[in-house]
């Protein structure tokens, strides 16, 4: 193939990825699925009921494997059995895996709440029809562009690996980082925003999640509108960069010409920048905010 | 108490001795009548898929009966090692058995991987969970009997050539992998917490093998026709739905209310 194309190819690819991050860390943020999941679970056990979707599929990267291979494999149906266009067929694969999603998260929120009788947690049924469409329209967002990525990946850089196959190797990969970048900034900072910044959680505080919003009770909603300034866009960076810089070095020093150990060269050395990076960014921001301080203007004033 | 169940033994309506009749005989029987009858006609290789509802039933019910004791986040987990031994074990049975003893070589062999890995995690890790041996036994023998049935499903067949031909090569079985854990994994995984019940449970497992069915019968259009794929998928559907409206009901039944909308209870009421 041309390099050009190739790079183009690998362009869109990156796009996909980036809004299939967003889109991702959003859904698990709206049913609070994943890391935060646990103080949502523990929150009526110390005496906090709570009107928060309680989205307890799975860890996020299951959850994602299963709604992109399920896409896959109706998507690879549709153009096989109906000579479906790729886009339609795609688009297709994603609804259906969409509306599955959809049956696994009502049955964790009714079921999560259901065994928490002894507690007092009531089934809302407003949270439950109000943020189930919008998990699975995230959902739909998020399976779309990852069968976008293993469709281009499969048919046009010709990767040996079957559609449903690296469609569910995408999934646990988009879940895996979503997990790991998107939740800090919703359970951390969004659960218990009324503690300190940076105080960590205190054992005692277990459980004694925000409950109340801006305006009325705190829900899922609320929740996405959070994640959506940075938890959301920063998981879609990550995701981003991973497809698109572990493409990029097999498509710039393509094995096939000779180049393998040259993009595992480059493999190894962009690992090396981004911790080094990493590692600034984290002492310069500690250095930059520390640990919380009392505004001292405002201690003189209570005075 | 955990967050992660009782940390006790859990308590059931039904014997772990019921569910594991109905796991093997009505998976392996799914499966062998999924198999035979299939070459008469096509649409009855749905058979199968119902030998894999059985199966994941089954599955669910192990899963609960190891998670109570407090593992919490380690369900997903053992939900993927389910059919991480089961797909093992399903290819070298398929493989070794023939074309007419592969799934019961599979069933042993999952169930001979699973008691060395449930004696690895009690003796040699120490968990210290006194049905582990005999839950990892139960959780890989249901893991390989879920993939041979929806195996069944999309091909007609157990025969080793065939699934690696159709269902292995075509990538079929990384939604197989995946759909199977879940419906082991997720119905407990779902309903977790100090109230949770059996009958609730088990519904979720049969809800999610209807659609694991639903999803393995649009796979099985391009090897067993349209008309055996719309019936399988209808079928599946129709499980679906009856699973579902039993869960609802066992819902309304255990929560503590179910109500349209309200605020939270008051302090009084949580007293």
């Amino acid at each position: 193939m041309e390099p050009l194309i190739g790079m183009g190819v690998l362009a869109l690819m990156g796009v996909a990825a980036t809004i299939a991050g967003a889109s991702e860390d959003l859904e698990s943020d709206v049913g609070s699925q994943s890391n935060p999941n646990s103080q949502v679970q523990l929150a009526p056990q110390m005496m906090f009921p709570h009107r928060i979707y309680n989205k307890a599929v799975s860890g996020e990267p299951p959850s994602n494997a299963l709604m992109s291979a399920i896409g896959a494999t109706c998507a690879v149906v549709f153009m096989d059995v109906f000579s479906l266009s790729p886009l339609f067929a795609l688009v297709l694969g994603a609804f259906i895996a969409a509306c599955i999603h959809g049956t696994f998260a009502i049955t964790s929120v009714m079921g999560r709440s259901a065994s928490q009788q002894r507690f007092k947690q009531p089934v809302y049924m407003d949270i439950i029809r109000s943020h189930t469409p919008v998990i699975m329209g995230y959902a739909f967002i998020t399976t779309f562009c990852i069968l976008v990525i293993s469709y281009l990946l499969n048919v046009v850089l010709g990767h040996p690996f079957p559609l449903p196959l690296l469609a569910f190797i995408w999934g646990i990969t988009v879940g895996a980082i979503g997990s790991s970048t998107g939740d800090v900034h919703y359970g951390a900072e969004r659960e218990f925003q009324q503690f300190e910044f940076g105080a960590g959680l205190n054992a005692s505080n277990s459980g004694n999640i925000v409950r109340k919003a801006e305006s009325g009770l705190r829900n899922g909603y609320d929740n996405s509108w959070f994640c959506a300034k940075f938890g959301g866009p920063v998981t879609g960076i990550a995701f981003g960069m991973t497809v698109f810089l572990g493409n990029w070095i097999t498509t710039v020093f393509d094995p096939v010409r000779g180049l393998g150990w040259l993009s595992v060269v480059a493999g190894a050395l962009i690992v090396l920048i981004l911790i080094i990076w990493n590692r600034k960014i984290e002492v310069t921001a500690r250095k930059a905010f520390g640990p919380y301080k009392e505004d001292k203007v405002e201690e003189e004033a209570t005075a | 108490m955990s967050a992660g169940g009782a940390g006790e033994e859990a308590t059931s309506s039904y014997s772990p001795q019921t569910m594991m009749g109905i796991g093997i005989i009505g998976g392996l029987v799914g499966i062998y009548l999924g198999a035979l009858l299939s070459p008469t006609h096509p649409v009855l290789s749905f058979l199968g898929g119902i030998g894999a509802i059985c199966a994941i039933v089954w599955g669910a019910d192990a899963v609960r009966r190891v998670a109570s004791y407090g593992l919490g986040t380690g369900v997903p987990s053992i939900g993927m090692i389910a059919l991480g031994m089961g797909i093992v074990a399903s290819l070298f049975g398929l493989s070794i058995g023939g074309s007419f003893a592969g799934p019961i070589v599979a069933f042993i062999s999952a169930a001979t991987i699973g008691a060395i890995i449930g004696l690895l995690a009690n003796k040699v890790i120490g968990m210290g969970i006194p049905i582990m041996e005999q839950a990892m036994v139960e959780i890989a023998g249901a893991g390989s009997l879920v993939i041979i049935g929806l195996c069944t499903v999309i091909t007609g067949t157990f025969e080793y050539s065939a699934v690696i031909e159709n269902v292995v090569a075509p990538g079929y079985i990384a939604m197989i992998f995946i759909f199977g854990g879940m419906g082991i994994l997720h119905p407990f995984n779902a309903n977790l917490g100090p109230d949770e019940k059996q009958d609730r449970t088990l519904s979720v497992a049969i809800e999610k093998g209807a659609l694991a069915l639903v999803v393995a019968g649009i796979a099985s259009a391009i090897n067993e026709g349209l008309e055996a794929a719309f019936v399988t998928a209808l079928i599946g559907v129709i499980i679906w739905y009856l699973a579902f409206k039993k869960y609802f009901e066992f819902v309304k039944r255990d929560a503590h209310k179910v109500v349209g909308t309200g605020m939270l209870p008051t302090e009084e009421e949580l007293q």
